[in-house]
């Protein structure tokens, strides 16, 4: 029960500026690489450049390696420590900022850039007059969406050793010093919420996201990569060629998939079997507004926490497996559901829900015959999205002890088995490719492109 | 019926009140045009008849119950007796039609009742639905996607719903606003047969004072938040204040 005070004494809390100091720069860094790189190339595409269908490509499969995986990769081959944690975020967020800039860019109103490019302007001219400015806002806010995700990720990276509050918070677990795993916890809730809020401060005046370069820089510097640990690098990473499995791994492989499936399956079941209740309570249309709002910041808080650090702390208190995993994804999944339900029932037509408040009906019938019919596209739209990307999350968790694939590419690490290691790398992307390319068929379909997640 | 006694309303934003002592009666059965320039106080005087807007001064009673005293549970058991008509756009376009019929049903059922029949409606529920949509000339629509109706037809469905509320008054904000004029007329001329027959009493807003004069037994105008002439008064040879009967 100790877990339940938080160790809050001076002396900690002093311990922790390093760690949460670490883990900020990986997040501004990473973002900081993810917008340099990722903005010209999201430009390329949506200018149709030569060969853009290409990259296209590539950042969709760059997007298939979670980022903890890249995280394992970077660890391996730079080292320990917040230089890993940056390439593997500047990695990741590359190709999710490039990929979804693209779309926002491709699908941008085209007669006002038709006539720009009439006037014979060059790409740079049609991004910096066109491009940008239409999209702006659907920029900014999937840009602050993205750098909060980069800040839990900077969390989660620091658990493969990548460090910052990860491995701070991995040292405390073992060390069974859980009034600190929750200090933790409450350091890495204030840090996303705070993320958040400044996210919405950048989507009032943009200017601020210029913040971005000098913090981002400085962190860029201070995790600099030596020369002879480039040299290192090639090495190492010469040693994980070709990815090989043993015949009895390979025979293990089915069953390996089925769990990391089943994990995120179970997950986004568990994650909709708690949302969809409570969701309706969290919209101010529906409830009052004092619930609503207490809801949400349940809601809040256990989407700040990641499905990793949930795992962690499962798989202390009722042990390893792919149960603890599937519930672990179901607790994040359950924040992340529940706060987009809300808004989807927030954002439900007006007119249809006053006309059955008007018959004298209840607030419950009127979310049964109202709000939950009118909102059923984005209800399973966000689903079916949460699906897709507990895919990824479950070959993350796994890497604590849930089982699955995950697992096993962390153990062939820590056995320094690289070939064996890159091998369930390239199985996990491909697993996580399908699902992605699955999902986003199934998507079009359904006539929805893009999903803000959480 | 409805009484209006010296209606005003405030909108605290606004230095104008947006009613300014209205008062009106309608009786059960009869049908009650609202026409007059837009802004210039129709919706907010249907809005205020349902409780939805407070009042500022004046009273209205519904059945002899004063709206402006009601909160809660006692409002929401008033407008189980007040059917709404809006424009258009107020179904639920993914529920089938025979659902958003029964809708009108939700003010006297319980939340169970309500559930159970979203999941297995009993026969005698599908009836009612059926007998409504007989009355408004879509019988064949019952089971059909509501999305899948016609501007007109969603009008007709939406009047349905409002005589399974079992209403003592409907009141029809613009109901022809977004309809072809042959189509619109159609509307007025059901909307003010079902009152007559139910003996209901219809108060309806309207654009066109011709169609008003046509289809009701009597019209009045609303300008600025104030009633200017009532057609029944007029017509008696009475060109006195707007609120006579």
């Amino acid at each position: 029960m100790t877990l339940f005070v938080p160790d809050v004494s001076a002396a900690y809390l002093r311990d922790l500026i390093v760690p949460v100091g670490e883990t900020i720069g990986m997040a501004a860094a990473g973002m900081f690489v993810a917008f340099a790189l990722g903005i010209p190339i999201a430009v390329a595409i949506g200018t149709r450049a030569p060969g853009f269908r290409l990259l296209v490509a590539a950042l969709s499969s760059l997007r298939a390696i979670p980022d903890l995986t890249l995280a394992i990769l970077a660890v391996v081959i730079v080292g320990l420590g917040p230089g890993a944690g940056v390439v593997a975020l500047a990695l990741f967020y590359t190709a999710m900022v490039g990929r979804v800039y693209a779309d926002l860019f491709l699908t941008a109103e085209r007669a006002p850039l038709e006539a720009l490019r009439a006037t014979g302007a060059s790409r740079v001219a049609i991004a910096a007059f066109g491009l940008l400015p239409l999209t702006m806002s659907d920029l900014l806010t999937f840009g602050s969406y993205a750098f909060e995700c980069a800040m839990r990720a900077s969390i989660i990276v620091g658990a493969v050793g990548g460090g910052g509050l990860g491995t701070e918070l991995v040292g405390s677990l073992n060390a069974l010093a859980y009034h600190r795993v929750l200090t933790l916890i409450l350091v890495l809730v204030a840090l996303v919420a705070i993320v958040d809020r400044f996210g919405a401060l950048v989507r009032r005046t943009p200017r601020l996201g210029l913040l971005l370069v000098p913090v981002g820089l400085i962190s860029l510097w201070l995790n600099r990569p030596g020369l002879f640990s480039f040299a290192h690098a090639l090495g190492v990473f010469g040693g994980m060629l070709p990815p090989a499995l043993r015949l009895p791994e390979v025979a293990a492989l089915p069953a390996l998939i089925a769990q990391t499936l089943g994990m995120a399956l179970g997950g986004t079941l568990l994650g909709a079997v708690l949302a969809f209740p409570t969701s309706p309570a969290a919209a101010q249309r529906i409830a009052p507004p004092a619930l609503a709002l207490l809801l949400r910041r349940i809601f809040d808080v256990a989407r700040a926490i990641p499905e990793l650090v949930w795992g962690l702390v499962l798989v202390v208190s009722i042990g390893t497996g792919p149960f603890a995993g599937a519930i672990a994804l179901g607790l994040h999944s359950a924040g992340v559901l529940g706060k987009l339900y809300a808004e989807s029932f927030e954002n439900a037509p007006v007119a249809p829900i006053a006309a059955l408040a008007s018959t004298g009906a209840r607030t419950l019938p009127i979310v049964a015959f109202g709000f939950v019919p009118l909102a059923l596209g984005p209800l399973v739209v966000h689903t079916l999205f949460r699906l897709e990307w507990n895919v990824r999350a479950a070959a993350i968790v796994g890497m604590i002890g849930a089982g699955g694939i995950g697992q096993a590419l962390y153990q062939a690490q820590q056995l320094f088995f690289y070939r064996e290691m890159l091998a369930y790398v390239l199985v996990t992307w491909g697993l996580v490719a399908l699902s992605d390319w699955l999902g986003e068929r199934l998507r079009l379909r359904l006539g929805w492109r893009f999903v803000a997640s959480g | 019926m409805l009484e209006l006694r010296g209606v005003s309303v405030l909108y605290t934003r606004d230095a104008r009140p947006a009613l300014a002592g209205v008062t009106l009666d309608v009786a059960a059965g009869e049908c009650v045009a609202l026409v007059g320039p837009s802004g210039g106080g129709k919706t907010t005087l249907l809005r205020s008849i349902n409780g939805s807007v407070p009042l500022a001064g004046g009273s209205i009673r519904v059945d002899g119950v004063d709206v402006s005293t009601l909160r809660g549970p006692t409002l929401r058991r008033l407008r189980t007796r007040l059917a709404m008509v809006a424009q258009q756009h107020d179904l639920v376009d993914r529920l089938r039609v025979y659902q958003n019929v029964m809708a009108g049903a939700l003010g006297r059922w319980s939340t169970w009742h309500a559930l159970r029949f979203l999941i297995a409606p009993r026969r005698h529920e599908l009836e009612e639905a059926h007998a409504a949509l007989s009355s408004v000339g879509v019988p064949e629509k019952l089971r059909s996607l509501t999305s899948d109706l016609s501007g007109g037809q969603q009008q007709r469905v939406a009047i349905a719903r409002a005589l399974v509320q079992r209403p003592s008054a409907i009141l029809a904000d613009e109901p022809i606003a977004s309809l072809d004029p042959l189509l619109g007329e159609q509307i007025l001329r059901l909307l003010c047969r079902l009152a007559r027959e139910r003996n209901i009493a219809l108060l309806c807003s309207l654009h066109q004072p011709e169609l008003a004069r046509r289809y009701f037994d009597r019209v009045v105008t609303i300008a600025d938040g104030m009633l200017a002439v009532d057609g029944a008064a007029l017509r008696a040879g009475g060109a006195g204040p707007a609120h006579v009967r």
